[in-house]
């Protein structure tokens, strides 16, 4: 049975394309190195699903906060290289912003600082 | 393939996308592979441990290629090559299909497109919602029903003119009948119209040469003309050189002072005019009367244009004010206004603004509005047993591909996407017949205007498709792909994989049969409604046919001439009319030859009046007597045969200065006289000499009513043969080349004398049921159109069911059951669908056939022969239908189909 690509992204939507942000503003990479690059990174917790990943990619590609070019890569086959646009870097910076704002709030109100009996 | 179209460019740079992105996810499987590998997993294991990662690669390419965005148009691309390829492969079903649903919307269509010229079709003028038409509303004296008058006197015109508020500007006019068009020495035949000089200008109208009339040019001395489009082509050449040209209207001096652009025939559809003159130049063309003077005289249609902003209620509340306050005055001035019907009609009756944005009265829609809704619901009909039938096919189609879709949603496939697919294939089917459709119900329509018409030349009713009927073509294509796909796409694709896949066989659950045994007891039963249909208007046609009309129709011939076209005055024309009869009384092969202002069966005249005096004695108003009436030459009822009762006959000695006398029919002399000899009584001045038996004045569907037959040549100058011309009758023994010697002998009286209205008086007839003849073939044809597609639906069943019981019919072969039995299972099933079918059809057919009953004419719509003649034709049909499957039963091998099972 096939589930509907939407209810798939949903989860990840958003969260999936700042990891992508993210991971690329260090410089160009392929689809299957930044899957990599991203478990690594947050040790092993964020598993990205490659169904998810290339639709995501496709996706910012269009939009043009990424952009793509045909590279050999060090296998030496040719592989899809992805670099952040200026349009991109922007994107991230309020995406970015926006998650620290949210986990701010979230931590504060988890884990209050000073908290007074109701 | 050359027949499927290439991909259009945009979906060319599309394939270059496609292949990089399957090189992008095959580099991310390949390196996937490579880590793993190096991970100490042999190549396989790493290869599949890649595949497992990366979980359903046609999925992931799908989903990715949602995100480029423009899918669904890429989808829809797939989807109808895909189609073309399917139907590419069943040509015997895609043809079949095509056909059936090309022959159900090209009917539709046609019919749609007549009704669009006839009904719905907006005139080509600017703004044609803010068009009105003047109409006088009165209630009857004898029903207190009320009857809407669209003539207008010229005083009424000038009043509303001057005072009007509400309207931005009100135009008349009046038709002119025919008109003798000479140029550069011939002459021929035009119809014309003598309209107000703002006419044009009123409807914002620009011509396509010249220009249209000055409102200074509207006066007694009018000289100036304006050509209708296809006059101007048929007879000019379309050469723009006319226009300054001269021409002649009935011998007097016309100048062409412009062309009325392409698409305007007139406010009337139906009635187009060749030629248009302002209104005043009848006073050259007509002289005499009263017509500029007398309020009560009405002669002219009115029609207006709202100012913007206007409501029709408003300016319909202001011009009935102005037309009671005028026509108030003029009770007292009138010379006819002491009279009752005349205060009746001014106290009682209103004036009522109609919207004409389809344009004014016609009494080519008034005829043809009703047959023509009715026949598009007969044509949506056959529409609907197409689909049933096409349904059925897509079902039958469907159990057979249920690997296919099987195979296609267990790799991934969603039934959206399936459902939409074979959709697809279905609005492909309705868009190939739909295309088909339209030359088809080009074909169709013109054909069938030239069915509609009653003259020597198509009536001028255009059906080319406008956008209108392209919209409505594309709109039942749609709407028939929709409802014959739906269904069966819906089923096809509720099949659980697993099963499907390992059955193998094209076995459909259940259910599917008891819908499509339903879809053919649906085709069944409005067959029954059309078969039946049919039969109430063809049996109309031959009682309307074949009832007593009090004439025989046989051996006459008739024409028609007017001395007006050819210059004479009207007090000459007795004379030309009467040298012309004595001509044609020599004439060899002629048995007897006369003249009549109104020919049997008329299709241009009605006269009528009312007769308030009886033998000297005043009917009081509501009592007078409505009559009919005619003006006949001697030797008028022997031609025609109509029986005379008593007295005498005209003779010649009946002219003006002869004491005035009378001929009635048996009806009158009943209303008049009852209980009494009426020859020898007076009515009004006239002494009654003859009754002569009841004839139908109108025709076939009109009962016996009162008629009054004046002597022609006594009565006709009196009234100044104000109505035209004259008709001829000729009764012949021997018809060779009759109406050539005819027209010599008019010729030989004067050769500018046109002749025109020439047929047989059984043509004449003909046409007068043109209406019902209409009816009746377009719903045989659509009935027989409903036959065939019903027997194909039988067929189809029954032909499947053998094939799929191909099995148990072998085992019982083998088991020893006799031919006969299998045949009687067969016929059976066949018979007992049908026999539903019929059951069903046959209330439906009854309740439908009550909208009808208006056209019905000696039946009820609940004629029993019409029903029972259905019944038999279904069930043979059945018949039909059932045996090529029973004889395939019959041959079937029981040990060859017990081993395939």
């Amino acid at each position: 049975m096939k589930i509907a690509p939407a209810s798939r992204l949903e989860l990840l939507q958003g969260t999936l394309d700042l990891l992508i942000l993210r991971t690329l503003q260090t410089g160009k990479s392929h689809g299957h190195a930044i899957a990599k690059q991203i478990r690594r990174t947050s040790e092993e917790l964020l598993r990205v699903e490659t169904g998810s990943l290339y639709p995501a990619l496709h996706r910012l590609e269009a939009r043009g906060w990424i952009a793509a070019e045909w590279e050999p890569a060090e296998s030496g086959k040719r592989a899809k290289y992805y670099r952040l646009t200026a349009k991109g870097r922007k994107q991230l910076q309020a995406e970015q912003t926006k998650w620290e704002t949210f986990s701010r709030a979230m931590g504060l109100v988890l884990q209050p600082l000073n908290e007074e009996p109701v | 393939m050359s027949w499927i179209p290439h991909k259009p460019g945009w979906i060319a740079g599309r394939s270059r996308k496609d292949a990089e992105l399957e090189e992008e996810i095959r580099f991310h499987l390949e390196e996937e592979a490579r880590q793993a590998a190096s991970g100490g997993l042999t190549a396989e294991q790493a290869q599949w441990a890649a595949r497992r990662e990366l979980g359903n690669v046609a999925l992931v390419m799908e989903d990715t290629r949602a995100a480029w965005g423009w899918t669904p148009l890429e989808r829809l691309w797939q989807d109808v090559r895909y189609a073309l390829r399917m139907l590419r492969r069943n040509p015997g079903f895609a043809a079949a299909a095509v056909l059936s649903l090309a022959l159900g919307i090209g009917a539709n269509t046609a019919i749609f497109s007549l009704l669009n010229a006839v009904v719905l079709r907006m005139l080509p003028v600017a703004e044609a919602r803010q068009l009105v038409q003047f109409t006088n509303t009165i209630p009857l004296w004898e029903t207190g029903s009320a009857y809407a008058r669209n003539l207008f006197g010229y005083p009424q015109l000038e009043r509303f003119q001057a005072r009007a508020t509400t309207l931005a500007g009100i135009v008349g006019g009046t038709g002119l009948g025919r008109l003798n068009v000479g140029f550069h020495g011939n002459s021929a035949l035009a119809d014309g119209d003598a309209c107000t000089g703002n006419f044009f200008s009123v409807l914002g109208l620009t011509p396509q040469y010249g220009r249209f009339f000055r409102p200074e040019e509207d006066r007694a001395d009018a000289s100036v003309a304006v050509l209708a489009d296809s006059y101007w082509r048929s007879r000019f050449g379309a050469n723009p050189a006319i226009v300054g040209g001269a021409i002649t209207i009935d011998r007097i001096p016309f100048t062409v002072v412009g062309i009325a652009p392409r698409d305007f025939a007139g406010l009337s559809v139906g009635s187009g005019p060749d030629v248009w003159v302002p209104l005043h130049a009848l006073d050259r063309l007509q002289p005499g009367g009263k017509r500029w003077t007398e309020p009560f005289l009405s002669w002219m249609w009115m029609a207006g244009r709202l100012r913007a902003g206007v409501a029709r209620e408003r300016a319909q509340a202001e011009m009935d004010v102005l037309r009671r306050q005028f026509l108030t005055e003029q009770l007292a001035v009138s010379a006819i206004g002491g009279m009752a019907n005349v205060r009746h009609f001014v106290r009682d009756g209103h004036l009522v603004l109609r919207p004409a944005a389809t344009g004014v009265a016609s009494g080519l829609r008034e005829r043809y509005a009703f047959p023509l809704q009715l026949l598009m619901w007969v044509a949506g009909t056959v529409l609907l047993i197409a689909c049933a039938n096409l349904a059925n096919l897509l079902l039958a189609r469907a159990s057979q591909r249920r690997r296919e879709i099987a195979v296609r949603m267990a790799i991934g496939a969603s039934r959206g996407r399936l459902v939409r697919q074979l959709l697809t294939e279905s609005l492909v089917l309705a868009a190939l017949g739909g295309a088909l459709a339209v030359p088809l119900a080009w074909w169709g329509g013109s054909l069938m205007v030239r069915m509609i018409s009653a003259g020597e030349t198509p009536a001028p009713v255009a059906v080319d498709p406008d956008w209108r009927v392209l919209a409505f073509t594309a709109a039942i294509a749609l709407l028939t792909g929709i409802l014959f796909g739906l269904a069966p796409a819906l089923r096809a694709t509720s099949v659980d994989p697993a099963p499907a896949m390992k059955e193998g066989t094209h076995r459909a659950g259940r259910r599917s049969h008891t819908m499509d045994r339903l879809l053919v007891v649906v085709q069944v039963a409005l067959s029954v409604v059309l078969i039946s249909g049919a039969g109430l208007f063809v049996r109309t046609l031959h009682k309307l046919w074949t009832v007593d009309m009090g004439y025989h129709r046989e051996n006459v011939l008739l024409f028609s001439v007017d001395a007006k076209l050819a210059g004479y005055p009207t007090d000459r024309a007795g004379a030309v009319y009467r040298q012309i009869l004595d001509k044609l009384q020599t004439l060899p092969g002629v048995q007897s030859a006369s003249a009549s202002v109104v020919r049997p069966q008329d299709d241009e005249f009605r006269l009528e009046d009312r007769v308030d005096q009886v033998d000297g004695r005043t009917l009081p108003e509501p009592d007078a007597i409505h009559v009919a009436w005619n003006s006949t030459s001697p030797g008028y009822f022997s031609t025609v045969m109509t029986p005379l009762v008593a007295g005498r006959d005209f003779a010649p000695r009946d002219r003006v200065s002869a004491p005035p006398v009378v001929i009635v029919n048996q009806s009158l002399a009943r209303r008049a006289f009852p209980n009494a000899n009426p020859l020898g009584h007076q009515l009004g001045e006239a002494t009654v000499i003859g009754m002569v038996k009841d004839a139908r004045y109108g025709g076939a569907r009109e009962g016996p009513a009162p008629v009054l037959y004046y002597p022609l040549f006594q009565h006709g100058p009196e009234q100044e043969f104000g109505w035209g011309f004259v008709s001829f009758e000729l009764r012949y023994g021997a018809r060779s080349n009759l109406l050539d010697e005819a027209r010599r002998a008019v010729a030989s009286v004067d050769p500018n004398l046109p002749v025109f209205r020439a047929r047989t008086l059984v043509e004449q007839a003909e046409q007068a049921l043109l209406t019902e003849r209409l009816l009746a073939t377009l719903s045989s044809f659509f009935g027989a159109l409903a036959v065939v597609l019903a027997c194909v639906g039988l067929y189809g069943l029954m032909a499947c069911a053998v094939a799929r019981r191909s099995g148990e019919i072998g085992i019982r072969l083998a088991l020893g059951a006799r031919p006969g039995h299998i045949v009687r299972m067969v016929l059976g099933e066949t018979l007992s669908l049908t026999l539903a079918g019929i059951a069903a059809g046959i209330p439906l057919a009854l309740w439908s056939a009550r909208f009808a009953k208006s056209v019905l004419f000696g039946i009820g719509p609940t004629d029993p022969f019409a029903i029972a003649g259905a019944v038999v034709i279904l069930i043979g049909v059945a018949a039909v239908a059932a045996y090529v499957p029973a004889r395939r039963a019959l041959s079937i091998d029981p040990g060859v189909a017990v081993r395939c099972e």
